[in-house]
């Protein structure tokens, strides 16, 4: 039996990149959420497995929004006309999965709930549990219901595990209790980025986010297949989504004149292409001379002539200084300022100044913690600039 | 550092040349003016300088013509602080690059250190300056408005645009936000995002709003129910009220209708068209009658045409004989055609006949032969044309042979006697020649003169055991250079190796003084110092107490006076001391370097004394005193090699004169041998002019003897040619005796027959002419005959009763034929009208049959009804008119019936209650329209509730908006971090710049002074610092001791300002952390003599702290260097 297993749809959540202001990108990604999910349906289909899992958090938005509802019933719909049932469970931002409210989801559509947490497909039981707060902060695995005897079983969770960076703490769960439940197979959501585990015969997957928003879920764009044969289920992962993120270092110190660092930029920018996806590449450039504005110029017009790659950010900093090498006198000069008192003041309250005027979701971008970063920043982006002046 | 030697040993189109910078004399700067022309390579030596120094670039290199760029070779001697004088060398390999002189990898730290860890653009930076950089970096210093900060730091770094780099970065960041700015990024970016935020949210389904548009679905639902209820009972009453009107308004038609039915024939119902189909019927008898009038009358007109128009039984036999007659010819022409002129023809040919015969007779009297037939005169053509041809080719033949005789006549009488015949020279020419090669010998006799003259002027200012010395051997040339390039280098090394020791002497003693001077200063007191004071102020107190004397008291005032100075001085004295404490610095430092500069001098006044032994054995293997100086080596080297070459030359020119006087003799002798067998004899005279007479006459006297010899082969080649012209003359003749033999022409010679030959011809045309109209006569004869007696058979046939024998033919002929084509014609009326009869005749029978079959169907349509009496056309409208009523009233009845069917019993009853009712169609049709209007009403509702549901879900998600809004609060946040980046990066600067002024003034203001009034006096005499509010700022001061800010200087003075800076820099940087060579390129180009003077001498003065190299192209330049500067080293650019 084979299963595709997924998570963190977050149907209508929009990719958030800079990228996207070239018009073609943006208008092919504007539902790229979307795109991704009906692709993930494609794939099910076009494999013909036993059932499609999906482990939670499937909407994004804090406003519920009935047509993105109406979008994942038709397609789920679509698959289940082909001879795919869904299997699915509620994660902290799908409200709009309260069948209570919204009605059922349609046959061989199955949400899995504290009053119906198991359901049997094909000699399979699969158990989840969904709940209705965003955030819970304790175990849901006491309260899964024990293993069916006779048969496998396969678990939903959305859960944060033991905990994972970057991630709030959701329902979390220690792996090793998680492992020793009983069930063959765990289903996993709301870690963004994929990851398998295997204890004995019990396998856990994390499937990630099939359609990376942004640079820091670079490692997601993925679904998991799953083969529950009579041994030690097997995983494939399968690439998804349209659009990846990738990072990519370049130094440019050794370069001898424009030409040379227009190669080294287009030989760069080429190595990240991606056939049949577009990419959304982070360029941190190391140069003496070449500031991010000009490295950002150069990058665009290079990127006019390469097909599928879009620029996400940039950054150029200076290479380190030789070993014994004399400090320039005004970045010595700076970097002893940095360390008066009068300045940090004067530079927390620029600062703030400038953060209040943000729109609000954005003003963590300038927090009072960000100081030491956005200073280190500045000296180097006046090194730069003032080297870059003759280049320009 | 410095650059000793820079060596470009496979680098851009150099191949193993060099640069040599000469340490200076004692004193002098250390300045080396490289001069080369446009072209000349001085970009390629600073760049294999830098590449030498930081190792190649990557990517294409574009130096790598000559050679590949992995066979790029550069290498320098460097002198590195702590190594010495080291020699490097540097290819394009991406590591371990830096070689030593084995070509030994060396670890790069040794010059990184040496070079204070610059990277190449930072060292171009602050160790380079060109015209351009010069021209732009004064025009760009003029934004920082004085700046103090902004301007030291141009003078330390090279870099110039720090205003318009943190103008930039001020401006970016207010491009972002600016307070109170309405096109900012900031500004415009939010305003979009609220606009996206309305649009998002008035689009979203929530859960309430879909409740919402569904609960307004149903209740408009039910209202369009409601309404079209209402709507459909009108209709029906409506309906009703209509058909009850009917009801009534039919049955007030029918009882008429019936009544009128009773005054028509019984009968059924004619079928339908029946009507119509009587009228055709009584069309058609009308006109079948008619037709069969007409076709009687016809057929009685065709039979009289008949009997007027009989057959003629003579027709056929005429027209035979006249098919016979037509098909009789003449010339190829039917006869008939010219029945009537034939007879005049034949006689008008009878009469040419005639005359052609007189013009031949004529023309026999002519030829003198009158009796002779015709025939045997006229010659075939051929004949006469071979006749022609043969009396022609006789004639021509008599004259060639007549010409022929005349030539060979006039030829001999041209052809003189013969000449003597020439002997030959050959062996006298060869002798003769061999003489003349040596007959002259002065130029090897001028030649040895000219020797002798040069070795007396070459051996002139040399003694006389030159030769001696030659013949021992001198030392190389390379030898004798390489001596000499030492000695001068050593020369130079030894003056600046003692100019050093007294600088680092001069150093020393300075900073001893500034030592003393330090130790001197009251506040300069350390700790120890407070603690002494102290120990001898406590020791006194303690003596002061035991004694308590004045003198004690006294003592014990001074010393706390002295301990508290002490401490007083120790407390504010912080500052003297770090001075004193720097000032000690100094002082080792400065023992260091003197030390090393003795060292140094030692070193070199050793290899001093080496060299003059081995100058000492030069100068004595060339002839000069063991003291002579290397610098005379060369010269004498030359004079001694000059003087063995003339001498060689001197030997030469005598050997090749006695050569050639040998030669001379032998080919006199030879000459003479060769001479006496044509007769010559050296006794008569100068042999050789004899010789040269007698070969010069030979040409001639041969070519009169090839000309006699070619006259005697030219007489007998026309004798030849005559002789044939007879033979040729005699073969004509007897050909044209042949031709004419059958003629009977009583003269038969060449001319006769030339005279005959016309009158031959006029009888072979005339002859000719004759026989064709005798045969054409004959013809046109029979022809005549023939149409005779046709016509004569004729007249029989048509019992014609005139003579045979007047019977003109052609007359008869005509009569035949008109009266067979008479009778043709009444063929053709007779069958036509055959024709015609049989037509009419079937046209009668058939409209007889049809007439029948009318009657027929005419009585069938009237069949079952009354009215017999009537005509048909009269009867069948009246029953027409019948069945038109009879229909009207069953429509009628049919009318009432439907109109009841369709509508509610219950409804159409009340109605008809109502009949006859006027106002009624109006109240139903008000009432209609307004359940239409209610319903209508209800229907739009309905539809537009349930669109707004569909709308709601269907409508665009605004996923474009969603994924605007998320780019645009990208680019916010990062438009956010740079424009705090650039804020806070302008903040540090500004910060960091003020610090820079306050550090730095002191020790490179009074530089910039210095240079800066160099360059600009008399109109500038200082500069001075004035404080505002923004910062420090640098101004000028000029002789009249006004201020002028710096924003508002010249260009030009803004430049020099800019080098003074960039001057001070340097000192700066030289003082510490050490001095690094400087590349200056042509920066004088565009200075005035004055200011390039002024100019030279800061290079001086860069000299002075360190090394500078001067490029320039320009010859004045390198002039006005070494008139301004002390001991320059000018060098020039390897070809």
């Amino acid at each position: 039996m084979r299963l595709l297993v997924s998570a963190d749809i977050h149907l209508g959540s929009p990719i958030r990149s800079v990228a996207l202001r070239n018009p073609d990108l943006g208008d092919r990604l504007k539902q790229a959420s979307r795109d991704s999910f009906a692709e993930i349906v494609d794939l099910a289909i076009l494999e013909q497995v036993e059932a499609l899992v999906l482990a939670g958090d499937i909407f994004d938005n804090g406003y519920p929004d009935l047509k993105t509802r109406a979008f994942l019933i038709t397609q789920l719909a679509r698959a289940a006309e082909a001879g795919v049932p869904t299997v699915l469970i509620r994660g902290n931002h799908d409200a709009l999965l309260d069948h209570r409210a919204q009605g059922d989801l349609g046959p061989d559509i199955h949400l899995l709930h504290k009053a119906a947490p198991t359901v049997e497909i094909d000699g399979i039981a699969f158990h989840g549990l969904s709940f209705d707060a965003a955030h819970v902060a304790k175990s849901f695995l006491p309260e899964y219901p024990r293993p069916v005897p006779g048969k496998r079983n396969v678990g939903l969770m959305h859960s944060s595990l033991d905990g994972a960076p970057g991630h709030d703490p959701y329902a979390p769960c220690a792996e090793r209790d998680l492992m020793a439940h009983g069930f063959d197979l765990w289903c996993l959501g709301h870690i963004h980025a994929p990851f398998e585990r295997r204890d004995g015969p019990v396998l856990a997957v994390m499937p990630g986010i099939p359609q990376p928003r942004h640079f820091g879920e670079r490692s997601g764009g993925t679904v998991t297949l799953v083969t529950l044969g009579e041994g030690v289920p097997e995983f494939e992962r399968r690439a998804i989504g349209h659009l990846g993120f990738c990072d990519c270092a370049l130094d440019l110190s050794a370069c001898s004149d424009q030409q040379e660092v227009l190669r080294r930029l287009r030989e760069a920018l080429m190595s990240v292409q991606q056939p049949g996806r577009d990419r959304a590449v982070r360029l941190r450039v190391t140069s003496d001379r070449y500031d991010t504005t000009l490295v950002t110029e150069l990058a665009q017009e290079i990127l006019e002539g390469i097909d599928g790659v879009f620029l996400d950010k940039v950054k150029s900093t200076p290479p380190p200084l030789n070993p014994g090498a004399v400090a320039d006198d005004l970045v010595r000069l700076m970097q002893d300022e940095l360390r008066e008192d009068g300045f940090r003041q004067a530079a927390l309250q620029q600062l703030e100044d400038l953060r209040l005027a943000l729109p609000s979701d954005i003003m963590d971008a300038l927090d009072e913690g960000e100081l030491d970063a956005l200073l280190a920043d500045a000296i180097a982006e006046v090194s730069l600039s003032l080297h870059a002046g003759g280049l320009k | 550092m410095r650059l000793n030697r820079l060596d470009l040993i496979r680098y851009g189109r150099f191949k193993d040349a060099n640069l040599t910078f000469p340490k200076p004399a004692d004193g002098a700067p250390d300045v080396t003016v490289i001069f080369g022309p446009n072209e000349a390579g001085k970009s390629t030596t600073f760049n294999g300088f830098l590449e030498l120094l930081f190792g190649f670039k990557s990517g294409a290199h574009p130096y790598a013509f000559r050679f590949e760029r992995s066979d790029l070779l550069v290498g320098a001697e460097l002198e590195l602080p702590g190594h010495g004088p080291m020699v490097v060398r540097r290819n394009s390999k991406r590591s371990q690059s830096l070689l030593d002189a084995q070509d030994r990898p060396i670890n790069e730290a040794i010059l990184s250190s040496a070079l204070h860890g610059l990277t190449r653009d930072t060292y171009e930076e602050r160790f380079s300056l060109n015209e351009k950089g010069l021209r732009e970096g004064g025009e760009r210093i003029a934004g920082a408005q004085g700046d103090l900060g902004q301007l030291l730091h141009a003078g330390l770094s090279g870099l110039t645009g720090m205003a318009q780099t943190l103008d930039a970065l001020a401006e970016r960041a207010d491009a972002f936000h600016k307070k109170r700015g309405r096109a900012t990024v900031l500004k415009t970016g939010s305003d979009r995002l609220k606009e996206i935020g309305r649009a998002l949210r008035a689009d979203r389904l929530t859960i309430e709003r879909e409740r919402g548009l569904s609960h307004d679905c149903d209740r408009a639902g039910a209202a369009f129910e409601q309404a079209d209820a209402a709507l459909r009972q009108t209709h029906q009453r409506q309906a009703a009220s209509i058909a009850a009107e009917l009801w009534c308004d039919r049955t007030a038609v029918i009882g008429p209708l019936t009544e009128a039915l009773g005054a028509f024939p019984d009968g059924p119902d004619l079928p339908p068209g029946t009507a119509e189909h009587v009228a055709g019927l009584v069309e058609k008898i009308a006109a079948q009658t008619a037709r069969i009038a007409e076709a009687v009358e016809q057929i009685a007109k065709q039979d009289q045409i008949i009997t007027d128009n009989p057959l003629d039984t003579l027709a056929q036999p005429l027209a035979a004989e006249l098919q016979r007659l037509d098909q009789l010819t003449i010339d190829g022409a039917p006869l008939m055609d010219r029945a009537s002129t034939a007879r005049a023809d034949l006689v008008r040919r009878l009469e040419d006949r005639k005359k052609i015969q007189g013009q031949i007779d004529d023309v026999l009297r002519h030829l003198q032969v009158p009796d002779a037939p015709a025939s045997t005169v006229a010659l075939e053509a051929s004949a006469l044309e071979d006749l022609t041809r043969a009396v022609q080719d006789s004639v021509s033949a008599c004259l060639c042979a007549d010409a022929a005789q005349e030539a060979v006549a006039a030829a001999r009488a041209q052809q003189g006697e013969a000449p003597a015949e020439p002997q030959d020279l050959a062996a006298l020419r060869d002798a003769f020649d061999l003489w003349k090669a040596v007959a002259d010998g002065s130029a090897l006799e001028a030649e040895q003169a000219q020797a002798m003259a040069r070795l007396t002027k070459a051996t002139a200012g040399l003694s006389g055991s030159w030769r001696d010395l030659i013949e021992a051997g001198l030392p190389p040339r390379e030898a004798l250079d390489e001596v000499a390039r030492e000695w001068a280098e050593l020369k130079a090394d030894l003056a600046s190796s003692r100019k050093d020791l007294e600088v680092r002497a001069a150093e020393l003693a300075e900073a001893r003084a500034e030592l003393a001077a330090q130790e001197a200063a009251p506040d300069a007191v350390d700790i120890a110092m407070t603690e002494q004071t102290r120990r001898l102020r406590d020791s006194v107190w303690q003596q002061h107490r035991t004694d308590l004397s004045p003198e004690t008291a006294d003592q014990f005032e001074a010393a706390m006076y002295a301990d508290d100075g002490t401490r007083a001085h120790y407390l504010t004295g912080a500052e003297a001391r770090q001075r004193r404490g720097a000032a000690q610095t100094q002082v080792r430092i400065a023992e260091t370097r003197y030390d090393r500069a003795q060292t140094r001098l030692d070193e070199v006044s050793a290899q001093h004394e080496r060299l003059s032994e081995r100058c000492s054995k030069s100068a004595m293997a060339l002839g000069l005193d063991a003291d002579a100086p290397p610098s005379a080596f060369v010269a004498r080297h030359q004079a001694l090699i000059v003087a063995a070459g003339a001498f060689a030359e001197l030997i030469n020119a005598n050997n090749a004169l006695q050569t050639f006087l040998t030669h001379q003799k032998a080919a006199r002798e030879a000459l003479a041998e060769a001479a006496r067998p044509v007769g010559l004899d050296p006794a008569r005279g100068d042999l050789p002019a004899q010789v040269h007479r007698v070969l010069t006459l030979e040409d001639s006297d041969r070519r009169a003897w090839v000309k006699w010899q070619e006259g005697e082969d030219a007489l007998a080649e026309l004798v030849m040619k005559s002789e044939q012209g007879h033979r040729l003359s005699e073969e004509a003749q007897g050909e044209l005796a042949r031709l004419t033999a059958a003629l009977p022409l009583p003269d038969g010679s060449l001319e006769g027959l030339r005279a005959a030959l016309p009158h031959l011809r006029r009888v072979q045309q005339l002859y000719g002419e004759h026989q064709k109209l005798s045969v054409r006569i004959e013809a046109l004869q029979q022809a005549i005959d023939a149409l005779t007696e046709g016509a004569k058979r004729l007249a029989r046939s048509m019992d014609d009763l005139t003579d045979e024998a007047d019977v003109d033919p052609v007359h008869v002929i005509d009569r035949a034929r008109a009266r067979v084509m008479r009778a043709a014609r009444a063929d053709e009326k007779r069958a036509e009208a055959l024709e015609r009869r049989d037509a009419a005749d079937k046209s009668k029978r058939d409209a007889e049959a049809e007439l029948r079959t009318a009657n027929g169907d005419l009585d069938t349509c009237f069949e079952g009804q009354a009215g017999q009496g009537l005509g048909p056309r009269d009867r069948i409208t009246k029953l027409v008119e019948r069945d038109r009523l009879r229909a009207e009233k069953a429509t009628a009845e049919r009318d009432r019936q439907t109109a009841r069917a369709g509508v509610a019993p219950d409804f159409f009853a009340e109605e008809l209650a109502r009949m006859p009712d006027a106002t009624r169609a109006g109240e139903l049709e008000q009432a209609l329209k307004d359940a239409q209007e209610t319903r209508d009403a209800a229907r739009d509702g309905q539809r537009e509730a349930e669109r707004l549901y569909r709308e709601a879900f269907a409508a665009t998600d605004h996923s474009d908006l969603a994924t605007e809004q998320a780019t645009l609060m990208e680019e916010l946040r990062t438009g956010a971090r740079q424009a705090a980046v650039a804020r806070l990066g302008v903040l540090a600067a500004r910060g960091a710049l003020r610090r820079l002024a306050a550090e730095r003034r002191s020790g490179m203001l009074r530089d910039v002074e210095t240079a800066f009034v160099s360059m600009t006096t008399p109109a500038w005499t200082g500069v001075d610092v004035w404080s505002q509010a923004e910062g420090e700022k640098l101004v000028g001061l000029q002789p009249d001791g006004s201020t002028v800010p710096v924003d508002q200087m010249s260009t030009g003075t803004m430049g020099q300002l800019y080098f003074a800076l960039r001057l001070a820099g340097y000192r700066s940087f030289a003082r510490e952390p050490g001095p690094l060579p400087m590349i200056l390129d042509d920066i004088m180009e565009t200075f005035d003599d004055t200011r390039a003077r002024a100019a030279l001498q800061l290079c001086a003065e860069i000299g002075a702290n360190g090394q500078a190299i001067l490029f320039t192209h320009h010859a004045h330049l390198v002039e006005l260097a070494r008139a301004c500067i002390k001991g320059v080293t000018v060098v020039n650019m390897p070809r």
